[in-house]
Order: C-alpha cells, then sequence, then structure tokens
C-alpha cells in the first residue's frame, strides 16, 4: 500500500514533466517530406524503435531535406524516450554547437534539463532549465514550473519550489497538478497553514474523473498525516474521512483515522475503522498495523480478553503471512520472477509494461504488485523488455538473411542464362543501326530542301506507277511508229505528268509530314542507343553487384551473430537485476512482519502478566 | 505500551510522508551503458538490414509506395483504406484509434510498398468512415500514375472540401 500512492503521485509528477507538450507540439505537423510524415507516425504511437529506424533510413537516404533540423531534435528526443539519453545528449550537445534557431534551441534546453534531471544531476538540470527564455504559452510555462519546483525540492530547497508555484499561473487543465505540488512543497517548506489552505482547496474539489477523484483523495491522506503528525488529531480526522471509501488510498486512510481517535483517547471510536480494516483480508502494510492497533486499543480501554485474542490473532496472521514471504523468496531465487517477466515478451518495440502481467498462480505474485509498478523497477524491466523485443528482431533477420542469399543466387543464376543471348542481340547493335537510318532519312530530308525532287518523297505505290509509265514509254517508243503506238506513247506520257503533278501538288505537305516523323522518332532512337548503353553497363555492373550484395550480407550476418549473445548477456544481468530488486522488496517486508511479530509477542506476554497480576490482586 | 503505540505511530507517520517524498530521488534510471550500446547497435543494423532488404526486394526503378495522411476536421472518422493498383487489391487497412491519433497529427502512414513496371498505371483508392451524427461514409478516387525511373511515391491524402466541408481524397504524385 505505501507505493501505491507514492507511485500514483509520481506518475502525476512524471506526465507533467515527461509526456508535457513542450518537448513536440501536440497540434498537427505541417509535413514538407513523406518520410518524415512516417517517422512521426511512429512516433505518435509510441513506437520508438520503428520511429527511430525509420528516421535512420531517411537521413541516410537524404529524404528529410524539409526537416533536417527538427529531425536531429526529432532523434535526440527519440532516443530519450528510448532509454538512450547519453546518446541523446551527445545529439543535443552537437545541435547546440551549430547556429540554431531560439526556439530550437529552448527544446534542446528542455531536453537536457530531462537528461540531468533523469540521471539526478538536479543542479545541472536547474542550470540547463534558467538557459529556457520565457515563453508566451501557458501551457508550457506551467510544464516548465513544475520541473523548476520538483528540481527545488529534491535539492531541499522547498521553500524556493513553493515560491516557483506560488507565482505560476496554470491553465486550467493543470490547475489541479499545480495545486497538489504547490502544497506539497508549502508543507515541506514548514508553511503548513498555507499548505493546508492549497491542498484543502484540492480536497474539496468537484471531481468530474476517477483521475481527479484519486488526486483528491491524495491531498486529502497527504493532509491528514502531516497534521496527525504536527498534533492536530480532530482537524487530522475531518480530512481522512473525505478519502472515498472505494478509493485506493482507504486502507491508508482508516489506519489514520484509527490513530487520529487514539490520539484524542477515544480508543474506542478507534476500533471501528481498525476493525474494518482487519475485514479487508490485505497483506498491506495498514492492515498489517491494524493487527497490532486493534488488541492496543483494547488493552487501553481495559478489556485485556479482547486484547489477548486479537494479539494471538495478529501473531497467527504474521506467522501465516511470514510463511507465504519464505515461499516468495524461495520462489523468486529460483526464477518464478523471470517466468512472470517472461509473460512481458509481447513482440512489441515498447518496453513498458502498460499491463500488469498477470500474478495468478505466482507465490510472490501478490508482494510483486506493488514493485512492479515502481519506477526502479520499470527502468531495468523495460530495459528486459526492449532486449527481449531486439532478439526477437534479430532472430527474424537472421532468418529473413538466409533468404536474400537466396534472392541473389536466384538472381545470379538468371542473369547467367540471360546474359549470353542479350549479350548476342547487343553485339547486332540493333540500336546503332536504328539510328544510322534515322540519320540518313535526317539527311535526305535535309537535301530536299536544296534539290527538291518531289519523286524521292513518292509513295512505294506511285514509285511503281512511276517505274511501270517509264517502262511502258520505253516499250513503245521501241515499236514501229503506227499512229497507234504514238497515241499510246502520248498516252503513258499524259498519265505519267498527271502522276508528277500529283506527286508535286503533295510534294510540300508529304516533306512536312516525313520531318515530323523524323523528329518524333528523334527521343526514342536516342534513348534506344541509351538504353543499348545503360543494358551493355548493367550487364557488366551486375555480376560485380550480386559479389557486393553477397559481402554485404555476410557481414551483416557476422553483425546479428555477434550482437545476438551480448544481447541474451545484457538481458541476463537485467533479469539478475530485477531479482535482485524484488528479492530486496521481499526482505524489507520479511524484516518488517518479523519486527510486528516480535511486537506481538511483546506486547501478548505484557497482557498475560496484567491478567496474572489482577488475578494475583483478586483472589 | 505507550513504546508500542510511539513505535506504530512513527511507522505511520513515516510512509505517508515518503508520500510527499522528493519524486527524482525514486527515480532511478536503470538505464546503463551497455544496454544504451546495444540498442545503438541494433539500430544501425536494422537501418543497415532495412535497406538492403529494400534493394533487393523494392529496387529503386521498380518500386511503388502508397503513403495515406489526413487533414480533416474532428468530426469524421476514418475506420478503413483500400488501395488498388491496376485492378488489383494491394492494401485494405482498418485503423486503429492510436493510428488515428496519429494521422490526425499530422503523421504519414505508409500503407503499401510494391513493385510496378515503368510506364502508366491506374490507382483506386476508397476510405471508410464516420462523419457527424454516425452518419457513414465512402469516398473513392481514380487517378493514372506514371512511373518513371525513379522510385515513386503517391500520397493519398484525405482533406475537407471546402466546397461541402465532406472529406474526399487529393491525390499528389511526390
Amino acid at each position: 500500500m505505501p507505493k501505491l500512492p507514492l507511485q500514483f503521485l509520481l506518475l502525476c509528477v512524471w506526465l507533467a514533466t515527461t509526456s508535457g507538450s513542450y518537448a513536440v507540439s501536440v497540434k498537427p505537423q505541417q509535413v514538407l517530406d513523406l518520410h518524415y510524415g512516417e517517422v512521426l507516425f511512429h512516433f505518435y504511437q509510441e513506437d520508438y524503435f520503428t520511429a527511430i529506424s525509420h528516421l535512420m533510413v531517411a537521413r541516410q537516404q537524404n529524404l528529410l531535406q524539409h526537416h533536417l533540423n527538427e529531425s536531429e531534435l526529432l532523434l535526440g528526443g527519440l532516443q530519450l524516450s528510448y532509454g538512450m539519453p547519453d546518446q541523446a545528449e551527445r545529439r543535443f550537445d552537437r545541435l547546440l554547437d551549430q547556429n540554431t534557431d531560439a526556439d530550437l534551441r529552448n527544446r534542446i534546453w528542455y531536453y537536457l534539463t530531462k537528461i540531468s534531471y533523469q540521471r539526478g544531476h538536479y543542479r545541472r538540470a536547474l542550470g540547463n532549465l534558467r538557459k529556457i527564455d520565457k515563453l508566451g504559452d501557458k501551457s508550457i510555462s506551467t510544464e516548465l514550473a513544475l520541473l523548476n519546483a520538483n528540481l527545488h525540492m529534491a535539492l531541499g530547497e522547498n521553500d524556493k519550489a513553493a515560491d516557483v508555484l506560488k507565482n505560476t499561473r496554470a491553465p486550467d487543465e493543470w490547475e489541479e497538478y499545480l495545486r497538489i505540488n504547490r502544497g506539497i512543497a508549502l508543507l515541506r517548506a514548514g508553511e503548513l497553514e498555507e499548505g493546508r489552505k492549497t491542498l484543502d482547496k484540492l480536497g474539496k474539489v468537484d471531481a468530474d474523473n476517477e483521475e481527479l477523484r484519486a488526486l483528491r483523495d491524495r491531498a486529502n491522506l497527504g493532509l491528514g498525516y502531516e497534521l496527525l503528525r504536527a498534533g492536530d488529531a480532530g482537524q487530522a480526522r475531518d480530512y481522512l474521512n473525505r478519502v472515498r471509501l472505494q478509493g485506493p488510498f482507504i486502507q491508508a486512510a482508516l489506519l489514520g483515522a484509527g490513530w487520529a481517535d487514539a490520539e484524542q483517547g477515544d480508543y474506542k471510536q478507534a476500533l471501528t475503522p481498525w476493525l474494518e480494516l482487519l475485514e479487508l483480508a490485505s497483506y498491506e502494510a495498514p492492515v498489517q498495523e491494524a493487527h497490532l492497533a486493534v488488541p492496543y486499543a483494547f488493552a487501553q480501554l481495559g478489556d485485556s480478553k479482547h486484547a489477548i485474542y486479537f494479539y494471538e490473532q495478529a501473531i497467527g496472521y504474521f506467522d501465516e503471512e511470514q510463511q507465504q514471504l519464505e515461499a516468495a523468496i524461495q520462489g523468486t531465487q529460483s526464477g518464478e520472477l523471470l517466468s512472470l517477466l517472461s509473460q512481458a515478451d509481447t513482440g512489441n518495440s515498447g518496453g513498458w509494461l502498460h499491463d500488469t502481467p498477470t500474478l495468478e498462480g505466482v507465490p510472490s505474485g501478490r508482494y510483486l504488485v506493488d514493485i512492479l509498478s515502481s519506477h526502479s523497477f520499470q527502468e531495468p524491466l523495460k530495459d528486459y523488455r526492449d532486449l527481449g523485443y531486439l532478439q526477437q528482431l534479430l532472430q527474424q533477420w537472421l532468418e529473413n538473411i538466409d533468404l536474400y542469399y537466396d534472392m541473389v543466387d536466384a538472381r545470379r543464376l538468371a542473369y547467367q542464362q540471360r546474359a549470353p543471348l542479350i549479350r548476342q542481340r547487343l553485339e547486332k547493335q540493333e540500336a546503332k543501326a536504328l539510328y544510322q537510318r534515322w540519320q540518313d532519312y535526317q539527311s535526305l530530308t535535309l537535301a530536299q530542301h536544296g534539290s527538291g525532287d518531289p519523286l524521292d518523297l513518292a509513295t512505294g505505290k506511285e514509285k511503281r506507277q512511276w517505274r511501270t509509265l517509264r517502262k511502258v514509254q520505253a516499250t513503245l517508243a521501241s515499236l514501229a511508229p503506227e499512229p497507234r503506238h504514238t497515241n499510246m506513247l502520248a498516252k503513258a506520257r499524259w498519265l505519267q505528268g498527271i502522276l508528277y503533278w500529283q506527286i508535286q501538288a503533295d510534294y510540300k505537305a508529304r516533306l512536312w509530314d516525313v520531318e515530323k516523323q523524323l523528329q518524333s522518332l528523334e527521343g526514342p532512337v536516342t534513348e534506344a542507343t541509351s538504353k543499348h548503353l545503360q543494358v551493355s553497363e548493367a550487364l557488366d555492373h551486375v555480376k560485380v553487384g550480386f559479389d557486393g550484395y553477397d559481402r554485404r550480407i555476410a557481414v551483416m550476418r557476422e553483425r546479428i551473430l555477434t550482437l545476438l549473445p551480448d544481447i541474451q548477456t545484457s538481458r541476463n544481468n537485467t533479469s539478475d537485476q530485477l531479482q535482485r530488486l524484488a528479492l530486496k522488496e521481499l526482505e524489507s517486508r520479511r524484516q518488517r512482519l518479523a519486527s510486528y511479530r516480535i511486537q506481538a509477542r511483546y506486547a501478548l506476554a505484557r497482557s498475560y502478566d496484567q491478567i496474572a497480576q489482577q488475578s494475583g490482586e483478586q483472589p | 505500551m505507550k513504546a508500542l503505540l510511539r513505535g506504530i505511530l512513527a511507522g505511520l507517520l513515516v510512509w505517508p510522508c515518503l508520500l510527499l517524498a522528493d519524486p527524482e530521488s525514486a527515480v532511478e534510471t536503470g538505464v546503463n551503458e551497455e544496454v544504451q550500446t546495444l540498442k545503438q547497435q541494433v539500430l544501425e543494423l536494422n537501418r543497415d538490414l532495412f535497406m538492403l532488404e529494400e534493394e533487393l526486394l523494392f529496387p529503386s526503378n521498380t518500386q511503388v509506395s502508397v503513403f495515406v495522411s489526413m487533414n480533416v476536421g474532428e468530426f469524421f472518422q476514418l475506420d478503413s483504406v483500400q488501395v488498388k493498383l491496376d485492378g488489383k487489391e494491394v492494401a485494405n487497412y482498418l485503423y486503429t484509434r492510436r493510428e488515428l491519433d496519429a494521422l490526425i497529427r499530422g503523421g504519414v502512414q505508409r500503407i503499401h510498398i510494391g513493385n510496378l513496371r515503368s510506364g502508366e498505371h491506374e490507382l483506386v483508392a476508397f476510405f471508410t468512415g464516420k462523419g457527424p451524427q454516425g452518419r457513414d461514409y465512402k469516398r473513392g478516387a481514380t487517378t493514372r500514375i506514371k512511373k518513371g525511373l525513379g522510385p515513386k511515391y503517391v500520397e493519398l491524402k484525405i482533406v475537407d472540401q471546402t466546397k461541402n466541408f465532406q472529406p474526399e481524397f487529393d491525390i499528389k504524385e511526390w
């Protein structure tokens, strides 16, 4: 239980700083390069690995000419989101060295602030944050103010954190987050009354969604405990009463409410929330503590019998819990946790665990719910999952790469079969001959402009007719000069004249038409020549290309085979780290339980002594 | 017994104070250099493999890619997009909420990558979705694209027509 509200608070603060609007605009982006848009498509789905891969390919292929600077910044941001802060920081530093505009510099300083923040370099983070110029946008200013306040709180400068938040005006959607952070900062700075007022307002807010309701519970719980610590049990009770019965903080609220009553001397009243806690059959800290608190209250009320009954019940409860905890520790040591984590291999490139894997059937499961959601566990778990995805990906590539060999081999075979035939045809120089013919016609047409013999442009039929008429005339001329022959010769000459007239009449149109056709043929004929050259060159290069592919594939295969064992080793290290974290958590629970058990036994012995004394006094 | 009360009470008061504790102190990055280096190496290898695969499967002389983008009002919700090239269906995609959000924010989805001979080809695209009052929409567009020597990129942009404020395809060849 204690981790849950902490986790919730972390989540609120983390959301405020991680997925903020400043780093990347939430407004639709104007995309000028399709491939940049493709990167954004994956980025907006939080598929960082795919987004980075596409971005790297597009940069390599020079496809991001309109988004060069933005793509550099985006790559840094993606690397940061994908758990590569070192590479991201180096990239941002390089960008700052260049002549970047004010907006880009602001965003770079923002990212650098976050990197330092994540690494716990708070002073450096503050230095980076101060380099961001003043901004007009309220949301961005609020986001930066929250980050600023968190940094001050991390450095123990609670008064400065409170000042930062006091002077920040947040837009509506940020108001509650700002207020809870402000309240916390004020309480921590010792400004109890102002902190109380701030959280009191939040505690009464009319929440219309679960997130706000939980935030309201959180404020009331925090305030209640703070007042209890300050000795104002009456007011503490009022705030604790505001916590919802169905909310995630009810166990802590019930426990605190009982102590508020006890502090005021009303042990009878304190028993109501504590006994309610015992009925929850939970194993969380508030319930465990209630097992000690209930008999204590009975003892305070002078009801030794009930005190003994509940102390014995508590010892039984702790014994049972102790046994289960031991089993959980053994299970975790024997690798049960790893089997639980193997459920986290979803084949997804995003390493965050969005859905908690089922804990049923795993003895340590119920103890690990809290730790699974804690940030210190989530980070290595994310690494573990990321590495699992990379392992699957490389295995997949390894299978594909054999297919690439086959593909290249098939192409090589096809080349060997087709190349000789293609070479044969190339040797015929068909394109060259075609070009020569085109050039001949071109010369002929040009010559027409000089000589202008219309018969050169006669059609095949006309030429045949021309030749026939000439032949007829020659034959007739060789015959005896009879009137019949003379008439026929004259007719033949007349027909030849008609034919020549027809051809000459069309001459200009024919010349224009021929020139037009030759012009339209110039492109295809030249292209055929160029294709001939291309095919000829390609034939020579393709063979070299096959060898190039073979080498490239071999090198990549080698790179995969080198990386796979390294990933496995790293994954083993990460799982060891996770196991250590889990065991540490279980061990701390065991120690706490052991302490409770000793206290219960001691108190039980005291109660028996008291009864014995009372019996002795009343013979 | 008072000591017990104080002990328990002290314990109780400590853990809510933890709630107020600085969040960063709990933020263990958990990211070690070894994992980061491996990620970088795999990303570089993945880039090289991706480019090799593209060269082998979709050589630039025959490569054609079809992209989908959106620039529409909030009242239209895209359900699916179907693409046909020369009468053959090459893509039929159903969108998730997450993908739609990515498109609305300016993301561009590559819905198809394939090969085409150089020359003219017919591209037919349909999209379905829901408009205001849950009204079903189905719109289509046909265009002829000319495939040359280099890779061909076609963008199917779903935009609001200014005439009737209804979404239509705006096809652009890159």
